[in-house]
């Protein structure tokens, strides 16, 4: 178990690029940030901005030769990036482990549920086969599955999207890891099984003293579970700070535009949500200037030109990249016309 | 300025849907077509071509080898090889278009109607084919050959071509049940385009790389078959040649004179891989996910 | 629905004869007519009785293993096919072993890097392979086998049955299996190969690999159980290929078994002989089907559940 101030993860000027057909595409690009031990980051953006690929990366779960990582990922001391397969495969289970976007096709269809658990046990931390057993039921019941002895004998088909979900994050736990990526752990599921499943979360996570790194585009997830928030666009952080500042005191406008555009109990009903305009940039055509500018109400001349760096804004650990900020307002309250 | 911004975002939405580009067919595919174009004609003007007599049967050159007067050598009656390899294309030429013609012309408009109007009409036809797809065509076409008698090259279209019916309706019924069930189709029915509208304006062409890609395959897949046939001596009978005859006739003195068996194996060989070859790119070049023959 | 294909398979079968040319007695036995022949033939086939009775006459008959007595050898047809039958299931009995155990590991190897030389090699030789008509496979390699190479028992008539000589029999299999084997390779090869190759872009593959397991324990334990799905249904349709792809052997190398029997049959007009071989294969065929899809579902359980 790690102490709390000691850091878990070191992300310093993180890239990926795809060589496509059309040209390189930069999927991520130059993303720096640290993760404490024990602590909840979330990683918020639109659909494409990069946040999947940015996980993927930082575990290296990416084989296909058409990808170039540059950077450094120094996870617990071991280097992801470059990392052969089987180096890789020392620090997948035991030291980060991750939970799928959808629980649908996560699990292998044609494979026992419990065989799944036990394989990593079995595998990685060289269990028998009774050993196993008796775990991944422990595990299957730790992550609130109704008669588990049953259930491992079942096969992923027989069990509801919630269900699967919470196997695929036994699966996850099974070697208990010192973090945990979470992509999108909710968007396959019902809204009545999402809350149960991040509690699900937060409770282990407490529990087994683990760091989660919670990626959605859904800032009502994050809102309450995270300490600190990492806002994303066109593969870049654009906003970096901790919950309460990027809530309450955020800069840029993309981030602003983000908030605006979820949903909020307190509006009064028949409340017009403001949308975004336009898209998120096409990848392949980057400009040189701020990748949202095209979108933004504040851009000038300069924004298209030249892309802002990230700046500390007041409170410490608070960053932003943009020319012409918000101003640095204390709670701000967001415009919900 | 939101004019402006607006303006760019339309732009970039532009350069988003990128034009789908198709991967383009090579060298290798038009040499095929090329080689099929020629073994069509040499086929249609046998006669006319300056090719020696198939039946001429020269005693003083038996079982020669390969040489300028007899570019692929005699057989052990001294006919030219050459000649008759060019006339046996006929016989497995016609036996594909024809059966063909037969197994699409009669299956194809079943199974897009099958597929288009659903209903009890699509459940019959369906399970009867189904049951007919179960036993294998060889061992049918075999049986009925063996009693039909006297065989001849039209008979064997008619039983291959009809043997081949349940698959071709089978693929079609597919193709057509995956498009018909697009909300374009739905639209057109629900402004009143007529039934025989939809089937050839709307489905058909939608459908066509499928069958054009399939029915290459089924062209040769039968001319295969047509080979085996007459090397079991169930085809058109010596001396007509053929090439599957050919190369049964071979079998007894292969010892002797190899290249009997060799040419017209390398001619049907040649001919299936590059039908095959045709067909394949096809398939991924209109991107049709693999149909399994 | 297994009944309705074997009841549609015996009508076919019963009604082969009535496609005879002319007078269906003096056909089927030929020159050695006799009255007493005729009267047994009758009581067979029923044939002064209107056509369904007839079919229900001889299906009768088929029931208790009776399919008739050849009028040409004067044998029991029943008797014959059971003489002939056990050299078919040998052959396709060794030829799938040596498919599948060529197919499995090569696809493996194959899929695990798409587009690699090995890929590319494979790839390219199981196409031009499968352009290749399986009897002229057959007749190429016992040209390269037993003419050029000249290897014993390998030849025409060089069959000898297992309980005579084992050892001879199984070097007289050795070719045909050979030549079998390289059709159903080339299919398995190119149908296990892109479905494994569809099955390791599957999320649940990186989801194994995320555990920290080998890329070994990845192929065979998570990609290859889905994927043998379609490998095991291809094997199911294989079969009637496979079957042809024998008699086309053992017409070629004088093997008696079922194919030569028919080819035989066929040329000395013994019709009874061939209604009963067509008959035993189909229905055989059709069984051998429905195993392979009742395994699918073992090995399957998406497909059991629905």
């Amino acid at each position: 178990m790690s102490p709390d101030n000691e850091k878990l993860l070191v992300v310093e000027n993180l890239a990926t690029t795809f060589s496509t057909a059309g040209g390189p595409l930069p999927a991520v690009g130059g993303v720096s940030f640290e993760l404490m031990a024990n602590e909840t980051i979330g990683v918020v953006g639109e659909s494409g901005s990069g946040k999947t690929v940015l996980t993927r990366t930082i575990m290296g779960l990416q084989q296909r030769t058409n990808v170039n990582v540059t950077g450094s990922v120094l996870l617990d001391g071991h280097q992801m990036v470059g990392a052969s397969e089987q180096e890789k495969r020392a620090v997948w289970g035991t030291e980060v482990a991750m939970i799928f976007q959808d629980p649908m096709t996560s699990l292998n269809p044609v494979m026992r549920v419990g065989k799944q658990i036990d394989e990593a046990l079995r595998v990685r931390l060289g269990m028998s086969r009774a050993d196993a057993k008796v775990r991944a039921i422990e595990l299957l019941e730790l992550v609130g599955i109704p008669s588990p002895e049953h259930r491992y004998q079942s096969y992923p088909g027989q069990l509801s999207g919630g269900m699967r979900q919470r196997v695929v994050i036994a699966i996850a736990l099974a070697c208990s890891p010192k973090l945990l990526l979470a992509d999108e752990p909710t968007t396959g599921l019902d809204v009545t099984i999402q809350a149960q499943i991040l509690n699900l979360l937060d409770d282990l996570k407490e529990r087994l003293h683990m760091s989660v790194i919670l990626v959605t585009h859904d800032l009502g997830v994050v809102a309450t579970r995270t300490s600190r928030i990492i806002v994303m666009y066109a593969g870049r952080i654009v906003e970096i700070g901790s919950t309460r500042e990027v809530f309450s005191a955020h800069r840029m406008p993309y981030t602003r535009a983000l908030l605006e555009s979820s949903p909020k109990v307190t509006n009064d009903p028949h409340t017009r949500l403001v949308t975004i305009p336009g898209r998120p940039p096409n990848l392949l055509k980057l400009s040189d200037g701020c990748s949202f500018a095209p979108r933004c109400s504040f851009a000038t001349d300069q924004c298209h030109k030249e892309r802002p760096e990230l700046q500390d804004a007041d409170e410490p650990g608070h960053a932003f990249a943009c020319w012409n900020p918000l101003p640095a307002t204390r709670k701000r309250t967001v415009k919900t016309t | 300025m939101s004019n402006f911004s607006q303006m760019i975002a339309e732009e970039e939405i532009a350069l988003v849907e990128k034009p789908e580009k198709s991967e383009p067919l090579g060298l290798l595919f038009w040499l095929c077509v090329g080689w099929i174009g020629l073994n069509i004609i040499g086929a249609i003007f046998a006669n006319v071509l300056p090719l020696q007599n198939p039946q001429f049967q020269d005693y003083n050159a038996l079982n020669v080898g390969p040489s300028l007067h007899h570019l692929f050598g005699t057989d052990d009656l001294g006919r030219d090889l050459f000649a008759r390899v060019v006339y046996g294309s006929r016989i497995s030429l016609s036996v594909g278009a024809g059966s063909m013609l037969i197994g699409f012309g009669i299956g194809s408009p079943l199974g897009m109607l099958a597929a288009y109007r659903r209903g009890r009409f699509d459940t019959i036809l369906t399970n009867l084919m189904y049951v007919f797809l179960a036993f294998p065509a060889i061992i049918a076409t075999i049986a009925i050959l063996s009693f039909w008698t006297p065989r001849s090259l039209i008979k064997i279209i008619v039983v291959i071509g009809v043997a081949s019916i349940p698959l071709v309706y089978r693929v079609i019924r597919t193709a057509t049940l995956n498009v018909a069930t697009k909300d374009y189709i739905i639209a057109a029915k629900v402004q009143g385009a007529t039934d025989r509208r939809i089937l050839l304006r709307e489905l058909l062409p939608n459908i066509a790389p499928i069958g054009i890609s399939f029915l290459l395959i089924g062209v040769a897949t039968v001319i295969a078959l047509e080979g085996a046939l007459a090397f079991l001596g169930l085809s058109v009978l010596p001396p007509t040649p053929s090439w599957g005859n050919m190369i049964n006739e071979s079998r007894t003195i292969l010892q002797q004179n190899p290249w009997l068996a060799v040419f017209p194996s390398l001619a049907m060989c040649l001919f299936l891989l590059c039908l095959n070859f045709i067909g394949d790119r096809l398939r991924h070049h209109f991107d049709v996910t693999e149909v399994k023959l | 629905m297994l009944l309705g294909i074997v009841f549609i398979i015996s009508v076919g079968s019963f009604y082969l004869i009535h496609l005879l040319p002319g007078n269906i007695t003096t056909v089927i036995e030929g020159p050695g007519a006799s009255p007493s022949n005729q009267a047994k033939l009758y009581k067979l086939l029923g044939l002064n009785k209107p056509l369904f009775q007839q079919y229900f006459i001889w299906i009768s008959n088929v029931l208790r293993g009776n399919l008739g007595t050849s009028f040409i050898s004067q044998t029991s047809v029943a008797s014959t096919i059971r003489a002939a039958l056990p050299i078919d299931l040998e052959m396709m009995f060794l030829s799938q072993v040596v498919a599948f155990a060529t197919a499995i590991p090569l696809a493996m190897r194959s899929a695990r890097k798409p587009d690699g030389w090995l890929d590319r090699i494979f790839s390219a030789g199981s196409f031009t392979l499968l352009s290749v008509p399986s009897f002229i496979v057959i007749v190429l390699l016992v040209l390269f086998v037993s003419v050029k190479l000249g290897v014993p028992h390998t030849g025409p008539s060089s069959y000898a049955p297992f309980n005579q000589d084992w050892i001879v029999n199984l070097e007289s299999m050795g070719l045909p299996t050979i030549a079998l084997a390289i059709g159903s390779f080339v299919v398995y090869f190119r149908v296990l190969r892109s479905d494994l190759i569809a099955t390791l872009q599957e999320e649940f593959i990186t989801m194994a690999r995320s555990k920290g397991i080998s890329q070994r324990r990845i192929m065979w334990r998570h990609a290859f159980r889905p994927s043998s799905v379609a490998l095991l249904g291809t094997a199911g349709v294989n079969i009637g290929g496979l079957l042809a792809g024998g008699f086309i052997v053992q017409y070629l190398l004088n093997i008696p078994g079922l194919g030569y029997t028919l080819i035989q049959a066929i040329n000395e007009s013994d019709y009874l002989l061939v209604q009963g071989i067509v008959l035993v294969v189909s229905v055989g065929v059709v069984l051998i089907n429905f195993i392979f899809d009742f395994v699918i579902n073992i090995v399957d359980p998406r497909i059991s559940r629905e």
